[in-house]
């Protein structure tokens, strides 16, 4: 039986709605089929979510679904069937949970599968991962998961950006890497026009692309509304409001949502609410998946009187303007442009600092905008995408900026074996006096 | 030195086993650039044609990884902290630069490391794609010339074509001479033994490609000189995994009174059973070989068809050695910590079996301190296939 713990609290009415948004999204691969749509797995960050809304293709979300798993501390019995298939407990815990799922539903005949958290995800038609920068499971994961959905077919595209190098200019690279990658979500394109039976319609994908755009205006617009004193919303919310720009991106929804969070932050602004009282430190988490079962432990940093006005994590999007796009008719080349920049447009002030990297030089700027005393990261020990790197980027951080507090968590994203709560709680509590004395030596 | 200097086949490959650089050193005190490089994936064929020595860099099973852990997380590969580990204590002083190909997160997401705190003279990320349709080829064409780009202003040497094509022939040359030893491994008993023939891939791949081929050759030499065995009574084992790199895993399969023949492992046939088309333009026949040909789990393999026909294009080799090594049964050996192996896990296992062979699986920490575990679990799956 599931030890199901009481969900974290959030600070904005907006974050409350989010359960439902994700609940949504899991019911909607379960209807589908009633609806005569298609279902795919999709992994978020591949630049595929305007084509699969385009084509009427509801998504799956399997780091989503595992996610939900973790929070309701009822991922064990997917993590333990997917060992007794020899999938070791150190590879991906998202992908180890989604497929353990996939063999009891399997062994169920493919169809809703009774006490899976939220009804679980429907079968789905075809399944599209990508190989990239990004991690390596989004497409062995797909392939891991065609051995148990032997007539599900799988595509696996292309997304990716230019490596930083302090001695290299990446800017003449770029054209070559943007090129790959339209071409690689056209044979997207086709993958989806051959198991949906229906073409491309490139106007409304235009369109969907053009609303995408909005939405990432809109969402950095409403996280930079964070800077205020105090800050009306933490990373234990954004953990939450990340769903619609990760999950819905080329929705109206998600358009919405996020409408309604700049409304709600401007308001607490205006009477100057914050979400801890009194707000003592500002921590940036600087990178890093949470622990799903443990979103709890933000709040146990504002009770220090500590919140996080900014993180790295699943701030996954930038204002349009900043990374100035070329012009282009092309629905896909745009994706792409706006995807490979997204990764490079920290790159030239990265070269300016001697010694930095583009991921310190992201830190270093929210630290500033954000006016933070300290830094947090979270290691997560099955993932090797996020976290591997992090020793360094705290390095060197410390060595091209300032000897700012650093915090690294250590954990997982969805095995709670792995956690401790005494020893996190005891970890903070040190770090916060560490961040204390910062704080006073800096004033 | 005399001595040394006559040293020949398998006296050769054992003292470069166990002094592993030992040849580097002596060519850069020579005045040789020394590149060192991960993985199979990196296209040795460049370097050579850029005239300087290809260096594959290596673990060490028998040493606790002491500094690595400062700079690297505990969650990467084992084997990747273990190289770093070696690196950073200066086991590799004598490289002048180093190639990373983008074979996996664990490579990937280290890069940095690798370039900020070994500060070589030279250092280049190859990103290599894993997808490997005709617009990854073209990408990974606009790649190589990056990376000879790169090469050519850290020698000052201009690449050619033609440079490429003698390049590419030298080390056709070496995979036909390896897999020429590996024949050997196919009598019963194999004239080779498992323990040998990782000392001689360890040799080989530590030496500029003339060197090497000239190695493998008086190894050939001198085991086909030696007697033909009456019929071995033991089981023929396979190995696979990827960075297996020492010969203790196959100490512990042969010690437990098995023939390791056959393998399929990134340092063994993954690096030898694949030649570079020469009808082709060089760099569309490297970019073909490094992604379609050369078989590993991070090369995406799709063919558009059924279930059975992705698995027999991505494990049908493994197949054929079985076949043609009148293999018994196979050890899937595989780290703690790699995706890419890690979720072909039940695939290879299910694939492999439905051929009637057996499969063990164990998972290591490219550490010796597992070895006696991995031993008892060996002695037992022979017993369970006697």
């Amino acid at each position: 039986m599931a030890e199901e713990k009481k969900g974290r609290a959030v600070a904005t009415k907006t974050a409350a709605s989010i359960p439902k948004f994700v609940r949504g999204n899991l019911a909607a691969t379960l209807k589908a089929k009633e609806e005569g749509k298609k279902v795919a797995y999709a992994y978020i960050a591949d630049g595929q979510d305007e084509i699969m809304r385009a084509m009427d293709i509801v998504p799956a979300w399997g780091e989503s679904f595992a996610g939900v798993c973790a929070a309701k501390r009822d991922a064990e019995k997917y993590l333990q069937k997917a060992e007794s298939d020899n999938f070791s407990r150190s590879l991906c815990t998202y992908a180890t949970c989604t497929i353990g799922f996939d063999m009891v539903r399997e062994e169920l005949g493919g169809g809703a599968v009774p006490d899976a958290p939220w009804g679980g995800m429907g079968r789905p038609d075809m399944i599209l991962g990508s190989a990239q920068l990004l991690c390596d499971p989004r497409f062995k994961w797909p392939q891991a998961t065609q051995h148990y959905l032997r007539d599900v077919p799988v595509f696996v595209g292309s997304m990716y950006y230019p490596p930083f190098d302090p001695k290299m200019d990446h800017h003449e690279q770029e054209k070559f890497y943007v090129k790959y990658a339209t071409e690689e979500l056209r044979e997207c394109v086709k993958f989806c026009e051959k198991h949906t039976g229906k073409k491309m319609d490139w106007d409304r994908l235009a369109q969907i692309v053009e609303l995408s755009d909005r939405t990432w205006d809109l969402f950095i617009d409403t996280y930079e509304l964070r800077k205020a004193f105090p800050t009306p919303m933490d990373t234990g919310d954004a953990m939450n409001t990340m769903v619609p720009l990760t999950f819905n991106l080329g929705t109206q929804e998600a358009y919405d949502f996020y409408k309604q969070l700049y409304d709600e932050l401007q308001q607490k602004i205006a009477n100057g609410e914050g979400v801890a009282d009194p707000e003592k430190y500002r921590l940036i988490w600087a990178a890093g998946l949470p622990s799903w079962f443990a979103l709890g432990d933000f709040q146990y940093f504002n009770s220090k009187g500590a919140v996080f006005p900014v993180e790295v994590t699943y701030r996954g999007c930038e204002k349009i303007e900043r990374l100035e796009l070329p012009k282009t008719n092309d629905p896909l080349e745009h994706i792409a442009w706006r995807w490979v920049r997204y990764w490079t447009h920290w790159y030239d002030k990265a070269r300016k600092r001697p010694g930095s990297l583009p991921k310190v030089e992201r830190i270093i700027e929210y630290i500033e905008e954000y006016k933070c005393d300290g830094v947090v990261f979270h290691s997560a020990f099955s993932c090797r995408s996020w976290h591997a790197g992090i020793i360094h980027q705290a390095e060197t951080l410390k060595k091209v900026y300032r000897e700012i507090p650093i915090l690294i968590l250590e954990g997982d994203i969805v095995d709670i074996s792995s956690y401790n709560e005494a020893d996190t709680h005891n970890r903070i509590d040190a770090f916060i006096e560490a961040v204390d004395s910062y704080k006073k030596r800096m004033n | 030195m005399a001595e040394l200097r006559d040293e020949k086949g398998l006296a050769k490959a054992e003292r470069y086993y166990t002094d592993y650089g030992v040849r580097a050193r002596e060519l850069k005190a020579e005045g040789k650039k020394i590149i060192g490089y991960i993985s199979a994936l990196c296209p040795v064929e460049v370097l050579t044609a850029a005239g300087v020595v290809p260096f594959r860099l290596k673990g060490n099973v028998n040493e606790a990884i002491t500094k690595g852990d400062a700079y690297m997380e505990t969650i990467v590969c084992p084997f990747v902290r273990s190289v770093f580990d070696s690196a950073i204590k200066g086991k590799f002083n004598f490289i002048d630069g180093m190639v990373l190909p983008h074979q996996c997160d664990s490579l990937d997401r280290t890069s940095d490391v690798w370039r900020d705190y070994l500060n070589l003279p030279y250092f280049h990320f190859l990103n290599a794609p894993h997808v490997t349709d005709d617009p990854s080829i073209e990408f990974m064409k606009e790649l190589l010339k990056l990376f000879i780009k790169t090469l050519e202003e850290y020698t000052g040497k201009k690449i050619t074509d033609e440079d490429l094509k003698q390049a590419i022939a030298k080390h056709n040359e070496n995979r036909r001479l390896m897999r020429g030893l590996y024949e050997l491994r196919k009598v019963n008993p194999p004239l080779i033994s498992g323990v040998e023939m990782i000392k001689v891939l360890i040799a080989a791949m530590g030496l500029p490609v003339d060197e090497s081929n000239k190695l493998i050759t008086e190894v050939i030499d001198e085991v086909k000189a030696r007697a033909i065995p009456s019929n071995g009574l033991k089981k023929r084992i396979m190995i696979i995994g990827d960075q297996i790199d020492s010969v203790d895993i196959m100490d512990a399969i042969e010690g437990a009174g098995a023939y390791l023949v056959m393998d399929d492992i990134s340092v063994g046939s993954k690096m030898y059973w694949q030649d570079i088309d020469t009808d082709k333009e060089p760099l569309q026949a490297i970019a073909e070989r490094y992604l379609r040909k050369l078989k590993i789990p991070t090369n995406f393999v799709d063919t558009g068809g059924t279930y059975e026909d992705n698995l027999n294009a991505r494990f049908g080799h493994m197949r054929r050695y079985i076949e043609e090594f009148k293999v018994d049964g196979a050890i899937l050996f595989i780290y703690k910590y790699c995706d890419p192996y890690g979720f072909e896990v039940p695939a290879i296992k299910s694939y492999i079996e439905s051929a009637g062979v057996p499969v063990l699986y164990l998972e290591d920490e490219y550490s010796t301190s597992t070895i006696a575990r991995m031993k008892t679990r060996i002695e037992a799956f022979l017993e369970m296939m006697a």
